[in-house]
This record gives C-alpha cells, structure tokens and sequence, in this order.
C-alpha cells in the first residue's frame, strides 16, 4: 500500500505552516519506500495532482475550529467534512476536485483521505517563519498522530520517542 | 440600519466578507469588501539575500507563484544591473504562458465560468465544475482536467517545479530545455490551441447566443467605467511578461504609458478605515471616492483592463477574437465587468498560440541562458499576472541584500473598482430588503469577475478562518455554523 503524507501550509506564514514543521520532523522517523513524505503550499487542484495514485493521503494542516483549544491536535476523515471552503478564491475545494475526479471514472484517487488537524488561535496575518509556543508545543503531537495513522506504533517500533520533541 | 453579510462567499473564502448596508426602505445604501491583509513582508524580507526573493515571493501566495518569481526574477535583473539572453527571456515567458494557461482554464472552468454555464440562477450546490460538465458534458470535463494539466507541466518542465518554480536568476534562468522537452512541450501546446479555441466557441453558445445572458453582461450594474491598464508589446499589443505600462481611458484612448520605474509617479494609495487594502489610483486623476467615470483615478488591471489597455493582441487567432469582442460589446473601451470572463480566454488563446511560436523558436535549446550580474542596487520588475499588473521592488545593500522590498499586487489595483462592483450589483439586485442565494449570487458575480486573490494566503484543506465557518460535521450539529452551505 503507497502512502503519501503532505504537510500542507505556508512555511512563512507563521502558525500556517504548521504541517510543513510537522512533516519535517516526520521525515526523520520515516524510511519507509512505500510511504512519501512531502510539503503542499497549494490548494484543491493541485492537491489531488500530489495525492494522485496513492491507496491513502495523510494531511497535516493548521485548522481552527470552535470549542477546541489552540495546540489540540484532531483527527479527521475528510469524508467527515461535508462542505470544506478554498482558503484562497483562486482554487476549489479538495473535496470539489475529488468528486471531479470520481465523476470521470478517475479510479487512482487514495480509498482513504485523512485530515490531522493542528488547531489555531488565530489565522496569522504576518509573515514569519516561526511557530506559536502552543502550536509548537503541538508538533510532535502531531507527528506521533501521523505516525500511528502509519501504522507504526511507537511504543514497539525502532522509532525513539526521544526524538519527538 | 439593516445589515446583511455574506459570508463565507462561496468561492471566495478566508479572509473576504462581504458586507452589504441596507437603508431604511431596504435599498442598499452601501457595500463593503473586507479584506485583512498579510502584513510584514518587507521586515520579513529586510536582511536576506536578495537572490532567494523569487523563491520566497512564490511562497506568499498559493496562486501566483510563478506570477511572484517572474516579477521578482526581473527585479533582481534590474537591481543587478543584468540584462538576460534573449533565450533566457524566451523560456521565462513560455513558462510563463504555461502558468497562464492553467490559471485561467482554471478560473473559466471551476470558478467563473459555472456562474455562466450553470447559470446565474442556479442553486449555488451547482454552480461549480461539476455543475458545467453536467451541462457540457463528461468528455469536457476530461479536456478541462487534461488541458490545466498540460498548463502546469510546461511551467513544472522549465521552473523545476511545477507549483513553486526555481529557475529564475537574475541575469537569466538556471535550466534550459532539451529536445524531447520541447517535443513534449510543442505536444501540448498545439493541443491548447485547440482547447482555447474550443473555450471560446464553447462561451459563444452558451452566453453569448443567451440573451438573458447577454444582458445581464451589458446591464448597468455590472457595468464600470474605470481607466484601464495593463502591460503593452512595442506595438500596444497584450503581453504578459515584458513591456510598458499603458493606461486607457473610458474609451480607450491613451492616457499615459510608462515604465515601472516611473510607478510611483503615476499611482498612488488610498486608505479607508474599514480596509486593510490600499486602493491605488492615477494621481493626475486623483481619487475621487469609490466613483467611476474621466474624474476619478481609479482603473482596473486582469483580462479585461489588459485587454482594454492594448490595441490588440500578438497572435494571429486571439487578435481576430480581441476584434471580435469589441465588435460584439459595442467598441472600445468594454466597461462591462462580466466581460472579463470572455477577456480571460481571449488571452487564454493568446497564452497557446504565443506557447507555440516561443517552442518552436530555433533558440529555446540555446545553452546560453544566463549573463553574468552586476553590482547590486535598486530593481523594479513588472508581469502581468492572471489577475493583473503586480510589481515588485526590491532595494539591495552593497553586500546584495535586501533593504527595502516592496509588492505591488493585482488585487491592490482592482481594489478600488472591485468594492464599486459589488455595491453596483448588489444596489441593482437587491430591493426592498428582498434577498435569496441567487440574488446573492449576482453580487458574487460581480467580484468573482475580477478572479481576486486576496490575503495572498495558500492552501484549501481545513486551515485557518475558513474552517471555523465553512466545515460542518454531518453527525455533529456543532458544526452546522457554517453561514451558507454550498
């Protein structure tokens, strides 16, 4: 099974690019040819070019939703979400181009999207290349996340907690 | 006072909320395009090497990357005092008609066209791209889907990547192209010369054969009577990467054309307490308020500014399209806001046909693609991005850093005119407190025209404001926050 994880987000958009922190500390836990490991600045139509041909996606993003705390980090289906709206005007929504891609008989879209969501305080409005203290606090929550989500439970495995700091 | 929001707007997400003033008899008595601006990027930029700027400019927006890396790539060539190989010039502007191609079949197809092609009135659930292949078609959609792919491969063979390129330097580019690339590439752009044409037979029967359609495109609300402007060719003809700036006005006779370098002299800002955004104008005009019309300053950039602003087009097909177009909307200038969308695939036409000349020029396999820079100083550089003129400006230390970096962005120049459109349409639309989607949705319309690209901001996947009012969990009410389900 060909598993793609994507740190989606802008790396100089402060807490943004909080998947991009993520899958860069997840690359050093992961040699695993069947599984690629990337960073999305990039939306719904670009995205499904990057998650083409994969059996499962794997997306580490920022996310703000109500009654959760900033720093917590969630774990979604993407089929959870019935409607998901483009950040930007100039793309459509992942879930738009996927329902494209499905109406055309298109059959390499992964069987399994999976959202892990790292939530925000605010939406940063400033450029930066560095993270929050609590969203920071966050990554390697979220790599643990990703890691189980790849099966690779790290209490048994070669992967050292240690590192996920 | 009675207020109605928009928000989100379908298609237009994150950070820009709509707001509309209703008076007492219900009428609109104004409306507001809110838009928080990333702020920052000049301290962000003061202190690095100024040879990085296309690659981290590319990373300020998730939409005009390569609009961003060519605008920089030339401000480095400037600010180095380098003038790059005509073949290096080349392969930067067939990449760059690659990026236009994908941007704009992008727009027509999933954005702006479903509203035409759906159908002004349709709920908003089918004014998408799923919508249009309903009406047109699956085989379309394959073409659509294939089509924006070929855009993005030719930009991703020449810029290395295909979403944030890495091949501009100053004084020219890092990569050439070999000659299975440019089979490939002469491959793909025939074939988008195809598919353009198609676009544009496919906009005639289905909008400009509708006569509701056609009306509404010529009706006051959507109509603007701004100054345009866009880059020119040494003949006034559109081009993307390089040129002057011309400005037109209402009829479109010229009004002034001038180098980047003289920006500053031409245009100024405005500032309004309830925007973020600055508003430009043409400061001979003034700014005259949120008006259109010969006394006010105030002009519009993208399709239909470009187009407005040239006397025609470089290529063989799309200029017989540009006359066509103002044969068909009453001469020149073409104030009506719709007609952007027409305007976009003219130049999506221009964009393969010029693709083409360029791939089988002899010296795109030329190895010479880079001069050597000189000492660093200060730099403009001007592209025409899909949305409009951007311009970057960068001043550089003697060591070659940056100092002072500045962005000039397309939606900064439409900002003025865009808050015009949407109070027009929704003033048209929407009366005595009489409102429902569709109505809603023509006030959409009118912005969604301009193909805005506000905070700069990236991706689509559950991220930032968006989530918090758009995503709802089917199983959980909590989440049914959402303002308008889609």
């Amino acid at each position: 099974m060909k598993t793609i994880v994507l740190g989606v987000g802008n790396p100089i958009l402060r807490d943004d690019g909080v998947g991009v922190h993520v899958v860069k500390q997840l690359k050093q836990h992961i040699n695993d040819p069947n599984v690629t490991i990337d960073e999305a600045l990039t939306g719904g139509m670009n995205l499904l070019d990057m998650i083409w041909g994969y059996d499962k996606a794997i997306l580490i993003d920022a996310i703000k939703i109500k009654h959760a705390q900033p720093g917590e980090v969630k774990r979604f289906l993407l089929s959870d979400f019935s409607s998901i709206h483009s950040y930007n005007p100039h793309d459509v929504t992942l879930l738009e181009a996927l329902r494209l891609a499905e109406k055309l008989g298109e059959d390499k879209i992964p069987h399994e999207i999976v959202v892990i969501g790292v939530v925000l305080e605010e939406m940063p409005l400033e450029f930066g290349e560095h993270l929050s203290p609590m969203v920071a606090a966050a990554v390697p929550k979220a790599v643990e996340m990703a890691l189980s989500e790849l099966g690779k439970n790290l209490n048994k495995s070669r992967w050292n907690k240690d590192k996920l700091t | 006072m009675k207020t109605i929001t928009i928000d989100p707007i379908t298609r237009l997400e994150g950070h820009g909320k709509i707001s509309i003033f209703l008076d007492a008899q219900g009428d609109v008595a104004n409306a507001y395009l809110q838009i928080p601006e990333l702020r920052g990027f000049e301290r962000f930029s003061q202190g690095r090497r100024a040879e990085d700027m296309p690659q981290i400019t590319s990373r300020i927006c998730g939409v005009c990357p390569v609009a961003h890396h060519f605008a920089a790539t030339k401000a480095l060539d400037d600010a180095f005092n380098v003038d790059p190989p005509s073949a290096a010039k080349k392969l930067r502007e067939l990449m760059y008609c690659g990026y236009i191609i994908y941007d704009h079949i992008l727009h027509f197809y999933y954005l702006g066209g479903p509203d035409f092609v759906v159908g002004p009135n349709a709920p908003p659930a089918q004014r998408n791209i799923l919508g249009v292949i309903e009406k047109a078609g699956l085989e379309i959609g394959k073409e659509v889907i294939k089509h924006r792919a070929y855009g993005q491969k030719i930009t991703g063979i020449l810029g290395g990547k295909a979403t944030h390129p890495v091949c501009g330097l100053p004084g020219g580019v890092s990569k050439g192209l070999n000659k299975d690339e440019v089979k490939d590439i002469e491959t793909m752009t025939k074939s988008c010369v195809e598919f353009a044409k198609f676009s544009l037979k496919l906009f005639d029967d289905i909008v400009l054969k509708n006569k509701d359609y056609l009306d509404i495109i010529l009706s006051d609300p959507y109509t603007l009577k701004t100054y345009n402007m866009g880059l020119v060719d040494k003949d006034n003809k559109v081009n993307f990467y390089e040129g002057m700036i011309r400005v037109t006005d209402q009829k479109g006779k010229e009004h002034i054309k001038f180098d980047v370098k003289d920006y500053y002299k031409i245009v100024a800002e405005h500032v309004e307490e309830w925007s973020y955004i600055k508003f430009t104008y043409l400061k001979d005009i003034g700014w005259k308020g949120f008006k259109d019309g010969k006394d006010s300053g105030i002009y519009r950039v993208g399709p239909l500014g470009r187009l407005n602003a040239a006397e025609g087009m470089a290529t063989l097909l799309a200029d017989k399209e540009y006359k066509r177009f103002y044969e068909t909307l009453g001469g020149k200038a073409v104030n009506s806001t719709l007609a952007f969308h027409w305007a976009r695939l003219i130049e999506l036409l221009y964009a393969t046909e010029r693709a083409t000349e360029l791939i089988k020029d002899p010296e795109i396999t030329s190895t010479k693609i880079r001069n050597p820079v000189g000492e660093p100083g200060e730099g403009f550089g001007v592209v025409e991005a899909a949305r409009g003129t951007l311009i970057h400006h960068y001043k550089l230390d003697k060591n070659g850093l940056i100092d002072k970096a500045n962005l000039i962005v397309a939606t900064t120049n439409n900002a003025g005119a865009i808050n015009m459109s949407i109070r027009d349409a929704a003033k048209g639309i929407i009366k005595k407190g009489k409102v429902n989607d569709g109505l809603l949705n023509m006030v959409e319309m009118a912005f969604r025209a301009y193909d805005p690209c506000f905070a700069c901001a990236t991706h689509t996947l559950p991220g930032g404001m968006p989530l918090e009012v758009n995503i709802y969990d089917k199983n959980k009410k909590l989440y049914k926050s959402v303002k308008r389900n889609i």
